[in-house]
C-alpha cells in the first residue's frame, strides 16, 4: 500500500479507479434514486457526485506525476500519453462542474423543502455527459501501454514533437508565455482564498462560540460564497499547474495541500449533512461534535494555505 | 534614504532576508498571507452582508468579529513592518508599494465609518443599513480588492529584489 503510494505512476493506477468506478456507482444510484422517486437515495447520490469530484483533483493531478516518471520509457507512447492528458482534461472539468451543480442541490435542498424543477435534471446532464468523458480518458489511458504501441514507438524527433502538442501542453504554454497571465491568475488566487476564509472563519468561529446570537441555518447562506472563492482558487491553480508542472509534480509541499484540500471537502459535508448542528439556533453553544468539525475545518484550510504558501521553501518550487 | 538602507543592513533585517530558517523570511510572509485571510475575509463578509447579500444572516451580532479582525490587522501591520525593513530600499523605491499603503489607508477609514454606522445600535436589534453604509461597504471592498493586486503585484512590477 505505502509502496503503491509512493510510486506517482501507481498513485495514479490507484487513485484514477475513483473517479471512473464511484462516478459511475453514483450516476447508477442517482438514476434509480429518481426513477424511484426516493428522496434520501438521490441525496446520497447528489453527495457521492461531489466526493468523487473532490477526488478526481488528486487523481487529475496524479497523472502529470505519473508521466513523469514513465515518459522516458520506450514502451510509452508520447502520443498516447497525450491524448490520454487531453481527454482528461475535458472529462475532469466536466466532473468539477458536475460536483459543483450537486453540491448546489445539496445545499439549496436543506434551505427549502422542494428543489427547483431544473437542479437535478442539470446535475444528471453534466454527469452523463462527464461519465460518458470519462470513460473516454480512461479508455485512452489504457492504451498507453499496449503491446501494438510498444513496438512501434522508439523515442523519434516525431514522438518529442508529438510531446510538446495538446490542449493542456498549449494552455500551459498560453500561462507561460505571457508575463501578466500568472500575477492576474496570482492575484485571483489571493482573492479567491479570502472569500474561502470569510465563510470558514463565520461559521467555524460561529460554532466555536463567537456571534452566538447567529443562528447556524443564518451562516448556512454564506457557503456558496466560499464556494466560488474555492472555484476561483481551483481554476487558477490549474493555470498555474499546468504551465509548471516539473515544480509541483516533485514538490512534497503540493502532495500534502491537495491531501488537506481531499479532507477539507469531506469535512465540508457535515456542515451540509449533519441535523444537530442545523438545529443551532439564536443563542445556542453549539454541541461538542460541531466544535469538533468547526475546529477541523479552520485546521485544514489553515493547512492548505501553509502549505500553498511552502511551495517554494518547503518544496522546489521558483 | 541612507537611514532605510541602515534599517535594511541591521542583523534583524539581515537575518529576516538570508536565514534559510522557515521562521525567517517563510514564517514572517505566512503570517502576512494569513491576516489577509483574516481581515479581508471578515471585511468582505460583513460589507457583503451590508450589500445585501445572505439577507437572513442578522448583521447586528457580527460585530463579534471585529475584535478578531483587529487583531489580525496588528498582526499584519507588525509583520509588514518586519518585510518592509527587510527590503526597505527596494520597497520604497517602487510606486506600488505606496499604491498598496493608499488602499489600506483608505480601506482603515472606510472601516471605522461603516463600523461606527452599523453597529451603534444594540446588538440585539436589527442593525441600520442606509445607503451610505452600502456605498462605504462596496468602497471597502474595492479598497481591499486594490490592496491584494497591489501587494501582489509588488512582486512583478517597479524595483523587485527577488523577496
Amino acid at each position: 500500500m505505502f509502496q503503491m503510494l509512493s510510486n506517482p505512476a501507481h498513485a495514479h493506477m490507484w487513485l484514477n479507479h475513483v473517479p471512473t468506478v464511484g462516478f459511475g456507482v453514483a450516476l447508477a444510484l442517482f438514476v434509480v434514486a429518481r426513477l424511484k422517486r426516493h428522496d434520501d437515495l438521490t441525496r446520497a447520490g447528489l453527495v457521492m457526485f461531489f466526493v468523487v469530484a473532490v477526488v478526481a483533483i488528486a487523481a487529475y493531478l496524479s497523472g502529470n506525476a505519473a508521466e513523469a516518471v514513465v515518459q522516458d520509457r520506450s514502451d510509452i507512447s508520447p502520443r498516447a500519453v497525450r491524448a490520454h492528458e487531453d481527454a482528461a482534461l475535458l472529462a475532469f472539468v466536466f466532473m468539477e462542474i458536475t460536483g459543483f451543480v450537486a453540491w448546489l442541490a445539496l445545499w439549496q435542498w436543506r434551505r427549502v423543502p422542494k428543489l427547483d424543477r431544473w437542479q437535478l435534471p442539470v446535475v444528471l446532464l453534466f454527469a452523463v455527459v462527464a461519465f460518458g468523458l470519462m470513460a473516454r480518458a480512461a479508455e485512452m489511458g489504457g492504451e498507453i501501454h499496449h503491446a501494438e504501441i510498444r513496438v512501434a514507438a522508439p523515442a523519434s524527433k516525431e514522438a518529442e514533437a508529438e510531446a510538446a502538442a495538446g490542449t493542456a501542453r498549449a494552455i500551459g504554454m498560453f500561462v507561460s508565455g505571457h508575463p501578466w497571465v500568472w500575477p492576474t491568475a496570482e492575484t485571483l488566487h489571493f482573492i479567491g482564498l479570502s472569500l474561502l476564509f470569510t465563510v470558514v472563519l463565520i461559521v467555524d468561529l460561529r460554532l466555536l462560540g463567537v456571534a452566538r446570537r447567529v443562528p447556524y441555518a443564518a451562516v448556512y447562506q454564506l457557503l456558496p460564497l466560499g464556494m466560488l472563492g474555492f472555484g476561483m482558487n481551483l481554476v487558477t491553480g490549474l493555470l498555474f499547474f499546468m504551465a509548471a508542472l516539473p515544480q509541483y509534480i516533485h514538490n512534497k509541499a503540493f502532495y500534502w495541500k491537495i491531501l488537506f484540500i481531499v479532507f477539507g471537502g469531506i469535512n465540508l459535508l457535515y456542515f451540509m449533512l449533519e441535523d444537530d448542528v442545523w438545529a443551532i439556533g439564536p443563542g445556542d453553544d453549539a454541541p461538542l461534535p460541531s466544535k469538533i468539525a468547526a475546529a477541523s475545518a479552520i485546521f485544514l484550510w489553515a493547512a492548505v494555505l501553509f502549505c500553498g504558501h511552502m511551495l517554494p521553501f518547503i518544496g522546489n518550487a521558483f | 534614504m541612507e537611514f532605510f538602507a541602515y534599517l535594511e543592513q541591521t542583523g534583524f533585517s539581515t537575518w529576516v532576508r538570508e536565514s534559510r530558517s522557515l521562521f525567517a523570511y517563510p514564517g514572517v510572509l505566512l503570517l502576512h498571507t494569513c491576516g489577509m485571510a483574516v481581515v479581508v475575509g471578515l471585511a468582505a463578509g460583513i460589507d457583503l452582508r451590508i450589500l445585501g447579500f445572505a439577507p437572513a444572516l442578522p448583521l447586528a451580532p457580527m460585530r463579534r468579529f471585529l475584535p478578531l479582525l483587529w487583531v489580525a490587522f496588528g498582526v499584519n501591520a507588525a509583520t509588514g513592518t518586519i518585510l518592509l525593513l527587510a527590503d526597505a530600499t527596494t520597497k520604497l523605491a517602487n510606486p506600488d508599494f505606496f499604491v498598496k499603503m493608499a488602499f489600506i489607508f483608505a480601506a482603515v477609514i472606510v472601516r471605522r465609518s461603516i463600523d461606527t454606522r452599523v453597529f451603534r445600535g444594540p446588538e440585539s436589534e436589527p442593525a441600520p443599513v442606509t445607503s451610505g453604509a452600502k456605498a462605504l461597504a462596496a468602497a471597502s471592498l474595492v479598497c481591499w480588492l486594490g490592496a491584494i493586486t497591489a501587494g501582489r503585484l509588488l512582486a512583478y512590477v517597479g524595483p523587485v529584489s527577488g523577496l
